[in-house]
């Protein structure tokens, strides 16, 4: 009987090197070959992150864009938030990203002043631009083009937990706009809640942890100021109306009518501490409702406007859908984005996400939000009293290193000790570095 | 491990000395034997022989250049460009180490860093080291289960950790503080108070890290000649001057390993600071990985993040370089 041959050191080298070789060669024969040509619908990509809820209103809505365009097939590409943006630079750097992403308002300014989007001029026209109202849209452009779709919105309101309200004899909230507590009244009911909580328990928070600094924002605007002068370039928050808003906001914290986790700095959100009963109110986004809040608050709350001083005001929250300029089919690209913020679709996305509507003809529509629908008509009111100049301020390229010196600055302010003054002259520096830096 | 441990150690012959070893065995050949054919001959060798070690060395040189010194060589180059990280960038030469230096945030981060490596590393050795001494007798009963337990947090992943420490330390719903109320001592501002931030996040360290010390040097005992010991307890010394002179210097090496590795890791700290506090209150906790993620994602200043991570492999390298001399010179004395 045969033995099979052992292979000696040399043969297994040169069988390897023969075969390395083949692999060379057939891999270069491949890349070289013609590719069958394509047939069949063009593909278009999308990258998002996305919520269980909203996950399940996108594979929807692109099932009724395929359903409509048979000629164009849409890849859903869901991630997760944290990989999400690290994910699209490397991709654009590389120029194999993908042919539309999604992308929060204040982040917009960054992609569309580095001309990498798609440009959706020549896909608009004014029917279709007026059909949104003017600060969305305004959150999408720069420079005057449009560079996507506004395709929800989201903002702040105060929500508060009726037991401990009418515990502390708090019996009257209001529930309109133009009835909205003062900045005074607010605080007076504050300590008032406060006066009957327990050790550990505090009146209120507020949903400016982190990467949402800006919305502290809304103080500043309503206090009437601004954090940028009409050119968008030169800083405006070192005013009276500035120092103000520091001030009132950091009596939050020297009052001890906040926990003092809650700074800018910290990682404390609302949906743990409102449902834990920790505070009796919480100044929160609508997006929060369908999840830790509507499934462990398990007492009677409701929501009332923010807060008003010189004027009332709101917060810029939610997202654009932008397309790429590397996008190998602009047009099939334009058309679903389009789809995504028809009447039905954005329609379908808000009631499912429990989501705002940047249409027109959507802001005084009865929605059927999943999730207490009462509340959301009122966070669709909250949204309206954003002007386009504040839209502006919070969407300019520099904005993310604007809203790093909010988080760090104010939480100096909050928890630090800084003075207001100082917390307003350094903010305004960063501002001027931070525009300089992008012009 | 354990096994590149003692290959290193003073005396043994490594694998990289026997291969250098037997490259000049060539030269005799070459000297004694006449001119021509024979000289020409072991020359041949000698060159075959070296092609031959660096075919075998090739696939590892390739690897490290790929993936190892092309991104740190790009990285550089990185570190002097104003970028966003896509788009068109601008070389600007020294400005992102000029900008580094005159931060206050990026020398708070140093310093936090450095703090965080010092309260960590040497606690979680000596943890780590203790709990060896403690689990390596091979009579305790249900000594596995117990490694298992000191090694089973080694095993989940940073985030889960992460998570699972916000939680614990959380001033407000936390476990940490709830406990400490219930045994009638003053709550502890673990979120909104500095040095409180930055225990919460060194014990949460430890209890991760301390498994694989306990490991590593439960390795290092095993392989140690109990004979020395034996000789010692005949002589009369005690367990204490038994651990100090002879089972502490025998572990040098894994102790050398262990401080290196630990320090790389202290150094590095991403999920943990990330995911637990966000580097704050007021940038108290916050590290200079975090701080280049933040500056080079959220910011979009890749160029300056990149000078920040550069700054880091300096530090790193300059660390190890250090503690090698020191550590070569004490295995020399």
């Amino acid at each position: 009987m045969n033995q099979p041959r052992a292979l000696s050191r040399r043969q297994f080298l040169a069988a390897s090197g023969l075969a390395a070789g083949a692999l060379g060669v057939a891999a270069c024969g491949g890349s070289s070959a013609p590719k069958s040509k394509k047939s069949g619908p063009a593909t278009v990509t999308f990258t998002t992150w996305a919520g269980a809820a909203e996950a399940t209103a996108f594979k929807q809505i692109v099932t009724a864009f395929e359903a409509a365009n048979k000629s164009i097939k849409v890849n859903l590409d869901i991630v997760p938030y944290a990989e999400m943006f690290q994910g699209i630079d490397a991709k654009l750097q590389a120029g194999d990203a993908p042919d539309m992403f999604r992308v929060t308002y204040t982040n917009l300014g960054i992609y569309s002043s580095k001309n990498v989007l798609l440009d959706m001029t020549p896909y608009v026209d004014s029917a279709f631009i007026s059909q949104f109202q003017p600060a969305y849209w305004s959150a999408i452009s720069f420079k005057g083009k449009p560079y996507g779709v506004p395709h929800q919105t989201d903002t702040t309101m105060l929500l508060y937990n009726k037991d401990m309200l009418d515990a502390a004899g708090v019996t009257s909230v209001p529930d309109t706009l133009a009835s909205t507590w003062t900045w005074e009244e607010f605080l007076a009911v504050a300590k008032k809640v406060q006066a009957k909580l327990p050790a550990g328990h505090y009146a209120f928070m507020y949903d400016w942890a982190q990467t949402g600094a800006f919305r502290w924002l809304s103080w500043l605007f309503e206090a009437g100021g601004n954090l940028l002068n009409a050119d968008l370039k030169t800083p405006a928050i070192n005013s009276p109306a500035g120092l103000k808003a520091i001030e009132f906001t950091q009596s939050f914290f020297t009052e001890q009518l906040v926990p003092k986790n809650t700074s800018t700095g910290n990682a404390t959100y609302p949906d743990s501490l409102f449902p834990a009963k920790t505070i009796a109110m919480a100044f929160a986004a609508d997006f929060l409702l369908p999840g830790d809040i509507a499934s462990a608050a398990k007492f009677p709350y409701a929501a009332t406007f923010q807060p008003r001083d010189v004027t009332v005001s709101s917060d810029l929250g939610g997202n654009g859908i932008v397309g790429t300029n590397q996008s190998k089919n602009p047009e099939a690209a334009a058309e679903f984005l389009k789809f995504l913020v028809s009447r039905q679709s954005q329609q379908t996305f808000c009631e499912q996400a429990c989501e705002l509507p940047t249409r027109k003809d959507l802001v005084d529509a009865t929605l059927n939000w999943t999730v207490r629908p009462d509340l959301m008509k009122m966070f669709v009111q909250q949204a309206t009293v954003l002007t386009p100049f504040q839209v502006e301020q919070v969407t300019i390229p520099a904005f993310g290193s604007i809203n790093t010196a909010l988080q760090n600055q104010l939480d100096a302010a909050f928890v630090g000790g800084q003075s207001a003054s100082t917390t307003a002259a350094n903010i305004s520096s960063a501002v001027s570095s931070a525009t300089a830096a992008s012009a | 491990m354990s096994s590149d441990l003692n290959g290193a150690r003073p005396g043994g012959t490594t694998g990289s000395e026997a291969l250098i070893a037997s490259v000049p065995s060539a030269e005799p050949a070459t000297a004694a034997g006449p001119k021509g054919m024979a000289g020409l001959a072991g020359r041949w060798w000698a060159i075959s022989e070296t092609l031959t070690a660096y075919s075998f060395l090739a696939p590892t040189i390739a690897f490290f250049a790929v993936f190892m010194f092309l991104p740190i060589g790009l990285g550089f180059w990185l570190s002097l460009e104003n970028s966003s990280g896509f788009g068109v960038s601008t070389f600007v030469g020294l400005a992102n180490y000029r900008a580094m230096i005159h931060d206050p945030i990026f020398w708070k981060t140093l310093g936090n860093t450095a703090i965080y490596t010092i309260l960590t590393v040497p606690s979680s050795v000596l943890i780590g080291l203790a709990i060896a001494l403690l689990l390596k007798d091979e009579f305790l009963r249900g000594r596995n289960i117990y490694r298992s337990f000191v090694y089973f947090p080694m095993v989940i992943s940073g985030v889960a950790t992460a998570i699972v420490g916000g939680w614990m330390f959380n001033e407000n719903l936390g476990v940490a503080d709830k406990f400490l109320a219930a045994v009638h001592l003053p709550t502890i501002h673990w979120q909104s108070s500095s040095f409180p931030a930055m225990m919460s996040l060194v014990v949460m360290t430890l209890w991760t890290r301390v498994g694989f010390n306990m490991v590593i040097y439960l390795a290092g005992l095993q392989n140690m000649d109990s004979s020395y010991l034996e000789a010692a307890a005949v002589d009369g010394a005690g367990p204490w001057r038994r651990f100090r002179r002879v089972t502490w210097p025998m572990l040098g090496p894994t102790t050398f390993f262990l401080v290196v590795m630990n320090v790389i890791y202290s150094f590095q700290v991403f999920d943990l600071v990330y995911v637990m506090t966000g580097g704050g209150p007021s940038n108290s906790t916050n590290m200079l990985g975090v701080y280049a993620y933040q500056q080079g994602f959220i910011e979009n200043q890749q160029g300056y993040a990149t000078a920040i991570g550069m700054a880091l492999f300096v530090l790193v390298l300059a660390f190890t370089a250090i503690q090698w001399r020191v550590s070569r010179h004490r295995d020399l004395a």
